[in-house]
């Protein structure tokens, strides 16, 4: 450029800067694509958009866009755009689009996060849409993990416990008959896991170490009758029964009855089902939600069985408890509302979600839904409706969600697990270090 | 735009002989041009201001506030700061950065000399080696390589199946607290590309006379890298000394994609940045968060004082 004198620059620059604001152009059409991406349903040509957020893998994806496509030909005013991630990113993102006031119509919560969100005025009080949304087939234990504060903030999307999970194959392998679940203590247990973890080749194990806030909850309740909170938002745990815990994994490490301690750490940083070492066919027992047994099935290719807990008929209380798997609530800032209740409505309410769903996010809650899907059933879900109605009556009916600042226990046991496997900690200070953190947390 | 400046600078002499008229003409084109020029800089100014130092701005105010994301944020003065006295996970994050900033730097720079001073000794083919060695530095920070790195040092990993071979029993690399830090140094260090490109450049600008007099006098070549090489590199060394220091001290992809951003095993990869990450967007703590992240500006430009004060006794600028 330096060398180009006179009018002969005046006309080189003129295609430069049409050039220059193409590109300026291409780059602002890019961002401005970005925007609709993620979704993948078609563009219908509705008066109303709403976002409808969720996490998990791409079958979850496929099904539940089924769903939604079912549901955008019954309200042909209403066009859904579906937002998925995977479960690591999903809860971190959330809470940068509610701080935006960005937020997806309707939300997917589990665990904790119905009252973590609902406390803090970012969930709608679902009684203000509630002719758009009944709730009167839905099961009220369920229902109760999404009301808080006299408010119902959520809605179950199905029934979920917290079960063992046993491979037959391994243990006829290791020669060790399966345990009568209804009997059997965590003597059984630790005993059964180092027999199959002695009688089986290298890498495959006995148990996985699945330490985690609701395995410690269950362990706990158990044996003392509290779990990991009070009904008011306290720890109720003790730190004696959380170090017992810990003293038992880490026997059960150095007897070889679970992975080496670089292994369970491993593990506990890839949250797929595929991924776990009862995905992976390499462990005879493994503590997991009754709604992971298709995926697990399928990953190891046996016939994977839910049993109860162990000591579930020696302690003071039964540890096991029913939970709602997710739920569905509705953002407090969303403009439409009842559009988005209308659309909770069809995935929790009307069979023809549920035909594409199943029990894909637990056993439906809805009674009706339930009755009408279960001919269809697959054997995978089947069993898992089956174990489900065994255990229906004996579990412990308490369920205690945590209060807000909760959600980080399964950060803070994870750490922990680490340090006493790691034999950084013994386990009666990583008992204390619990009770410690988990009070840090919460306040 | 040179172009610009140089057509009117050619045909100012006749102007000056006195045609105001064509001289006016001439002010609305640059006053025009001047418009352009401002209008195709706005997107960068309006970008700076909306995106960069407006947060930056808005991080500043809540660093004094208690900010759960999801409520509006409530003045706390310094609390914030009065927390981070106490608060231990902050330390052993504190501890995991600066081992990591101390021990990688050095290595990455002592290793990216020695391939530059090699390189420069003319190996045929030097182009490719100087794009093969660059490379990592392009892929070092992406989450793909951070993926990569996980499975080669798994337990099942790649490492682990040469140690095979000679019969060693391996660790898993990245779920161990001893070793995992080890593994992320490894990848800072194999990301030496970029300070050796800009190392060989400054060889290069190294006039050869002064070898070829260093010669004459008989130096050998302990002394003559000793005496020409390392002083007249010392600007350049200097220069990547602290553009490394800044990009090491904000190390995040790495460690949030290696230990599936909890910083695992047991806090061993909890790097600064990450542990801000997870106080903001994890524990629903922003106010807090955004302490944090001043406090390590403020670090980070110590550090860089320091280093430019010290500078003054051992960079040499060859005049």
């Amino acid at each position: 450029m330096v060398h180009i004198v006179g009018k002969g620059a005046a006309r080189s620059r003129r295609p430069a800067v049409v050039a220059t604001a193409a590109v300026t152009l291409l780059f602002v059409a890019a961002c401005g694509s970005d925007d609709n991406g993620g979704g993948g349903d078609d563009e219908a040509t509705g008066d109303v958009s709403i976002r409808f957020a969720w996490w998990g893998n791409p079958e979850r994806d496929e099904i539940t866009n089924q769903a939604i496509e079912a549901f955008e030909a019954e309200h042909p005013n209403i066009d859904v755009e579906g937002d998925s991630i995977d479960f690591d990113g999903y809860f971190d993102r959330l809470a940068t689009e509610v701080a935006a006031g960005n937020a997806p119509d309707v939300i997917t919560l589990g665990g904790a996060y119905p009252r973590e969100y609902g406390d803090r005025g970012a969930l709608l009080d679902l009684s203000e849409v509630e002719e758009h949304l009944p709730t009167d087939n839905i099961d009220e234990a369920a229902l109760s993990n999404g009301f808080f504060s006299g408010v119902q903030y959520s809605i179950p999307t199905g029934v979920n416990t917290y079960a063992m999970v046993v491979n037959p194959d391994v243990f006829s392998e290791a020669g060790v008959p399966l345990p009568d679940d209804e009997t059997w203590t965590w003597d059984d247990y630790v005993r059964i896991a180092e027999e199959i973890s002695a009688n089986t080749p290298d890498g495959t194990y006995g148990a996985a170490d699945r330490t985690a806030p609701d395995l410690i909850d269950l362990y706990s309740r158990q044996n003392t009758g509290d779990g990991l909170y009070t009904e008011d938002g306290q720890i109720a745990i003790a730190a004696e029964t959380a170090a017992e815990w810990w003293q038992l994994t880490t026997d059960m490490m150095e007897s070889g009855a679970t992975p080496p301690a670089s292994i369970t750490s491993e593990l506990a940083g890839q949250p797929g089902p595929e991924q776990t070492l009862m995905g992976q066919g390499l462990a005879g027992m493994q503590f997991d939600w009754s709604n992971q047994l298709p995926a697990l099935r399928s990953a190891s290719g046996a016939d994977l069985q839910l049993m109860r807990a162990p000591g579930e008929s020696h302690g003071v209380a039964s540890g096991m408890w029913l939970q709602a798997s997710q739920s569905y609530g509705i953002y407090s800032g969303s403009d439409h509302p009842e559009e988005a209740a209308q659309l909770i409505d069809f995935l929790v309410n009307h069979e023809e979600a549920a035909q594409f769903i199943k029990a894909d996010r637990g056993l439906p809650a809805n009674s009706e839904v339930l009755a009408a899907i279960t001919p269809e059933l697959d054997d995978d879900t089947a069993a898992q409706a089956e174990f489900i109605a065994e255990v229906e009556g004996e579990v412990n009916p308490d369920l205690i969600i945590g209060p807000e600042g909760s959600t980080e226990s399964v950060g803070i046991v994870q750490r922990l697990n680490d340090e006493v496997l790691f034999g950084r900690i013994t386990p009666e200070e990583a008992g204390q270090r619990l009770v410690d953190e988990l009070n840090a947390a919460i306040s | 735009m040179n172009g610009t400046v140089k057509e009117s600078a050619t045909e100012q002499q006749p102007d000056a002989a006195g045609n105001s008229g064509r001289r006016s003409q001439r002010n609305t084109l640059a006053k025009r041009e001047g418009r352009a020029a401002y209008l195709f800089l706005a997107p960068w100014f309006i970008g700076m201001l909306v995106i960069t130092i407006g947060p930056i701005l808005g991080s500043l105010y809540l660093s004094f506030t208690d900010y759960s994301l999801l409520q509006p944020p409530e003045w706390v003065g310094l609390d914030n700061f009065r927390r981070m006295l106490e608060d231990s996970r902050l330390h052993s994050a504190i501890v995991v950065t600066v081992t990591y900033v101390f021990v990688s730097v050095p290595l990455q720079l002592a290793l990216a000399l020695a391939l530059a001073f090699f390189l420069d000794r003319g190996v045929r083919g030097l182009a490719i080696y100087r794009s093969v060695y660059y490379l990592p530095s392009l892929l070092g920070s992406s989450v793909a390589i951070a993926i990569l790195w996980r499975q080669i040092f798994g337990t099942e990993g790649l490492i682990n199946q040469i140690l095979d071979v000679f019969g060693i029993q391996g660790e898993g690399w990245v779920s161990h607290p001893d070793y995992a830090l080890s593994t992320l140094i490894v990848l800072n260090v194999w990301t030496f590309g970029s300070p050796m490109v800009i190392f060989l450049a400054g060889l290069r600008q190294i006039p050869t006379m002064y070898y070829e007099a260093a010669e004459v006098d008989g130096a050998g070549g302990w002394t003559r890298f000793w005496r020409i090489t390392i002083p007249l590199l010392t600007p350049i060394i200097f220069f990547n000394l602290v553009l490394q220091l800044i990009g090491a001290f904000q190390t995040f992809t790495q460690a949030f994609i290696v230990s599936g951003g909890t910083g695992g095993p047991a806090d061993s990869t909890l790097f600064y940045t990450l542990y801000v990450y997870q106080r903001g967007f994890g524990s629903f703590d922003m106010g807090y968060a955004s302490a944090l992240a001043w406090f390590l500006l403020v670090v980070i430009a110590g550090f860089t004082a320091i280093n430019f004060l010290a500078a003054k006794r051992w960079v040499h600028y060859g005049d």
